[in-house]
């Protein structure tokens, strides 16, 4: 197993002095598989904008605290039903609403180990750097990849069908990001054997 | 965030915890003073008209009543006892009083000690099951609505011996009053888009509490009495608006549900037109026809046709490039074209101007958004003359 490390400095070096054609996506049944994350694109969007319809809601538990209903879950009455938006077995998304805040975790499709492995350390060099995202959770829900939480003051900061894009845009962009990693990984593998086996020709 | 004003003045609370106060001059408003004491957001503001008090209730469980002093607003201390923080305030229609929904699932009701010179409280408790989120004062002085984050709204008899005239009350009232068998009902209707169903109890558990009704079956805010008191409204989260008629003898209830986000806050411009605002950023009108029906009218802002969002394709790749676009925010040919009032949630609606007979015809609303590249929030002003299809509900 060839060991590989999430080195932007290093993958670039190689590219640029080898310069290798850019493989063709190799998804041949694009049109179908375009038509069903359309669809649930087109769902999750949708229910982010009904669910994402928060306010300002200081905490009643305890005094002068104001806290992200849907992480603590203590009263019952201010949280909505969890939504789970399913893909297929692999891809889902669950979305679970308060009074004030909201949480999206998502599963990205895995084929094989390989990708298990490039989503796993992708998506932790991404929640490492949450500060930066500000909408992003430090730790994915369990059971799932990687998690938002959307506040109110986010909401007032921002506006809503941004956040909402972005969302939808991330998710668009993870799946793009992973298959270009699984092929880049593949092509220095090739590449490197090739060159190291040069040497018993 | 809105609170009251006397025309041509306006008192609302930036999101932080000040309050400001603007006055109109010469066409502009000018910022001619702001009341610095809370320490965390001012959540409800009230101005009454006659006494030229203002009344703030913050996060932090205080509350104050500012009284203006040779061109100063002084406090005066308010003797809540909260221990959760308030969320909405409100003048009685004498203005002898003024009642407080706290987080506490409690509500306070303040009136004034001379000896003490203070506002005491008598505060209603272990009635609510949760935050209590809006009230409304009927024009008698007495009764009390509320609205709560337990989807229940309830209407309570707050007569306070030595404020309140002990009035010989109408015949409906003491018949209300005298009623204590426990009554359900449950009433169909097709209203619009869906059948609607109402279970009212009406029972009287103590001396306080006169009603409690369980439409529905999400968060309620915005509770607002009609200007004769005949008809109750307020909003449900899930995106449904309630009318009570004939709250005492006999209440009907109409539930009116629309397809679009749910609303913050009702008002009522006349007995039969109630303008609706919440996460739409557009005020919804609401009207009754001549049987008391009451169905979504109209939007009250021209939209213009939003163009759908094209999803450029990305040049995904490097993990910096990534990093870069949600840095700075989205950046695809999202091209909605902004020509509404409102960019976000509107939180507010107060009346400004009143025409002899109690109904409103201009009003304002409050938006909620602090977008750096705009001003903080908006306050927008409506004048209901130019719609001319809305004239002859304000005359019912």
């Amino acid at each position: 197993m060839l060991h590989f490390y999430l080195d932007k400095k290093l993958s670039y070096k190689f590219i640029r002095k080898i310069k290798i054609p850019h493989y063709s996506c190799p998804f041949s049944d694009r049109p179908i598989m375009a038509n069903s994350l359309r669809l649930y694109l087109t769902c999750i969007r949708n229910t982010l904008d009904a669910a994402l319809c928060l306010q300002n809601f200081p905490c009643q538990e305890v005094e002068r605290h104001n806290k992200p209903e849907v992480e603590l879950k203590t009263s019952p009455e201010l949280l909505l039903n969890p939504i789970l938006i399913c893909r297929n077995e692999a891809e889902k998304c669950l979305i679970e609403t308060s009074i004030n805040s909201l949480r999206i975790s998502l599963k990205v499709k895995q084929a094989d180990e390989l990708e298990n492995i490039l989503t796993k350390k992708f998506l932790r060099f991404l929640s490492m750097r949450a500060e930066a995202f500000q909408v992003l959770r430090r730790k994915p829900v369990q059971g799932y990849d990687i998690s938002f939480l959307i506040t109110n003051y986010h909401c007032e900061d921002m506006q809503k069908q941004k956040l909402i894009e972005f969302i939808v845009q991330f998710m668009e962009d993870i799946d793009k990001e992973i298959s270009e990693l699984k092929l880049s990984v593949n092509t220095r593998g090739r590449l490197v054997a090739t060159e190291f086996l040069k040497q018993f020709i | 965030m809105l609170g009251a004003q006397i025309n041509p003045l306006i008192a609302f609370c930036p999101n932080n915890n000040e309050v400001h106060i603007y006055k109109m001059l010469e066409g502009k408003w000018e910022k001619i003073h702001v009341l610095h004491k809370h320490d965390q957001l001012v959540s409800g503001i009230d101005w009454s008209r006659r006494t030229d008090q203002i009344v703030t209730v913050s996060h932090d469980r205080n509350s104050y009543v500012w009284s203006q002093e040779a061109s100063e607003w002084v406090p005066t201390l308010v003797i809540l006892r909260l221990n959760r923080a308030a969320l909405c305030v409100q003048w009685s229609p004498k203005e002898n009083k003024f009642a407080v929904g706290s987080g506490a699932k409690t509500v306070c009701i303040c009136y004034y000690e001379q000896e003490n010179n203070w506002w005491v409280s008598k505060i209603i408790r272990k009635r609510h099951d949760s935050s209590v989120t809006s009230i409304a004062w009927h024009p008698n002085n007495i009764l009390l609505a509320t609205t709560s984050t337990d989807g229940k709204c309830r209407v309570f008899s707050t007569f306070i011996k030595g404020v309140d005239t002990k009035h010989t009350s109408s015949g409906s009232d003491s018949k209300f009053g005298e009623l204590k068998a426990l009554i359900s009902f449950i009433l169909q209707r097709i209203v619009l888009y869906l059948f609607t169903y109402l279970i009212v109890s009406v029972t009287l558990f103590a001396v306080q509490q006169i009603m409690q009704l369980d439409l529905s079956r999400s968060w309620t805010f915005g509770i607002r009495w009609s200007p004769s008191g005949n008809t109750l409204a307020y909003a449900g989260h899930d995106s449904m608006i309630y009318f009570v008629d004939e709250i005492g003898p006999s209440p009907s209830a109409q539930s009116v549900a629309f397809r679009d986000l749910p609303l913050r806050d009702v008002l009522f411009l006349s007995e039969r037109m109630v303008i609706g605002v919440g996460y739409d950023c557009n005020p919804m009108v609401f009207a009754a026809d001549e049987r008391g029906l009451w169905s979504f009218l109209r939007f009250l802002d021209e939209r213009k046709q939003t163009s759908n969002a094209k999803y450029g394709s990305q040049l995904s790749g490097t993990f910096g490039k990534l990093y870069g676009q949600s840095k700075s925010g989205s950046n695809e040919a999202n091209e909605s074209s902004r020509t509404r009032a409102h960019d976000n949630c509107i939180t507010s609606v107060v009346p400004l101007k009143k025409t002899r007979d109690a109904t409103v015809t201009t009003f304002t609303t409050a938006g909620s958004n602090t977008f750096q590249h705009l001003m903080d929030g908006k306050v927008v002003t409506w004048d209901l003359q130019q719609q001319q299809d809305l004239m002859e509900y304000l005359q019912g």
